[in-house]
């Protein structure tokens, strides 16, 4: 037999059958090449495994709570460049807004005072207004008419109020 | 369920002690793929310690219907691959446990002292050439030989084809025999004059 197939049995370095190993021992005396496979499969399949050195768990251990101490350390940092860069681009956008309050305190004063008076003012007017129209419509509702739209009225929002309840369960995965 | 797997749940709670139970049952597995890849002992300790804090940081991306070793022995196969390709190591190795080889395919099961001791010089032997090897192929070597692990556990732990694994482990396996030969140039056995050369 030539020396292909010896050296494909060794190479893919799969069992072979009694008479496969016995015509390989004879090859493997003539040629160089399929020792050499042979002797380096051979020392392949005696190896053995090596052990750290004693105490790996606990230097293991030692080194996660350093680990965690850094990443702590870091997450800090990180927290307080955050902070101080968020309040100096606050300063930096509203800073000029402010000084210039502060200079005239009066006008910003008076200004504030304004516009809630005029909030103040728009929400009275809305109230008598809707009060005015609630008493012109009731002329034109009969009692029925307003026990059916109460009704209604009162089936949407129990139709809305389940549907929302339902939906958040679902999203929680409950 | 086994032990191995309620360590790996309860760890995914946060449990470290079920943690430390897993570096317990793999510091060997972990340590000895590293030691193989790297070749120095602090570098592999480096290297183990490295793999199991990454396997506590990434608990949570562990598939349970993967086997928690193939998944522990990427991380480090890829730690240690990582480490190789970017920094060129010579490799002094010689294993405490092992001592110092000739040829005949010998029983690799008989409790000889003087087959024992040609076991021992060949794995010494066999550690010094592992450097010489691509990082890929040379974990695949680690794991079919010193792990046991079948080709489809090699090709899933380097994230290769099964076909990709057979072929890197053939190329290594000549690799390994032709320094094997270059290393031993008086086993070389005699060609008789009658005979063919074998190419």
């Amino acid at each position: 037999m030539n020396h292909r197939p010896f050296e494909d049995w060794l190479l893919e370095d799969q069992p072979l059958t009694p008479e496969q190993k016995r015509e390989l021992q004879s090859h493997l005396r003539t040629c160089a090449t399929c020792a050499a496979i042979a002797e380096s499969n051979l020392a392949l399949h005696s190896a053995r495994m090596v052990s750290p050195a004693a105490g790996f768990v606990d230097r293991f251990q030692t080194r996660l709570i350093a680990q965690r101490k850094a990443t702590r350390i870091r997450q800090i940092i990180g927290t307080l460049v955050l902070v101080i860069g968020g309040l100096g681009l606050i300063y930096w956008l509203v800073g000029p807004f402010v000084q210039e309050a502060m200079r005239s305190p009066a006008d910003w004063i008076t200004a504030a005072v304004g516009y809630f008076l005029f909030v103040l003012t728009s929400i009275q007017t809305l109230s008598e207004v809707s009060f005015i129209l609630v008493r012109v419509i009731q002329t034109f509702i009969s009692p029925l008419g307003w026990l059916v739209l109460i009704s209604i009225f009162g089936g949407l929002g129990l139709i809305w109020t389940v549907s929302i309840t339902r939906f958040s369960r679902l999203l929680q995965g409950v | 369920m086994n032990d191995e797997m309620a360590w790996v749940i309860r760890a995914q709670q946060g449990n470290e002690e079920a943690f430390t139970n897993l570096v317990e049952a793999y510091q060997t597995h972990v340590y000895n793929l590293c030691y193989r890849m790297l070749g120095e002992p602090e570098l592999a300790e480096d290297a183990a310690q490295e793999t199991f804090l990454r396997a506590f940081q990434h608990l949570h991306r562990y598939d349970s219907k993967r086997p928690f070793a193939t998944w522990l022995l990427s991380i480090a196969a890829h730690y240690c691959i990582d480490r190789l390709r970017r920094r060129k190591f010579s490799i002094i190795s010689i294993d405490d446990d092992e001592d110092d080889g000739g040829f005949e395919l010998p029983d690799a099961d008989a409790p000889n002292p003087e087959s024992e001791m040609i076991h021992g010089e060949q794995r010494t032997r066999m550690q010094g050439m592992l450097k010489h090897l691509d990082s890929v192929d040379r974990a695949a070597i680690v794991l079919r030989y010193w792990n046991d692990c079948s080709e489809a556990e090699i090709a899933e732990t380097l994230h290769l084809t099964v076909s990709a694994v057979k072929s890197r482990l053939h190329r290594a396996r000549r690799e390994l025999a032709g320094l094997w030969q270059e290393e031993s140039p008086l086993s070389k056995p005699e060609r008789r004059p009658h005979e063919s050369p074998a190419f």
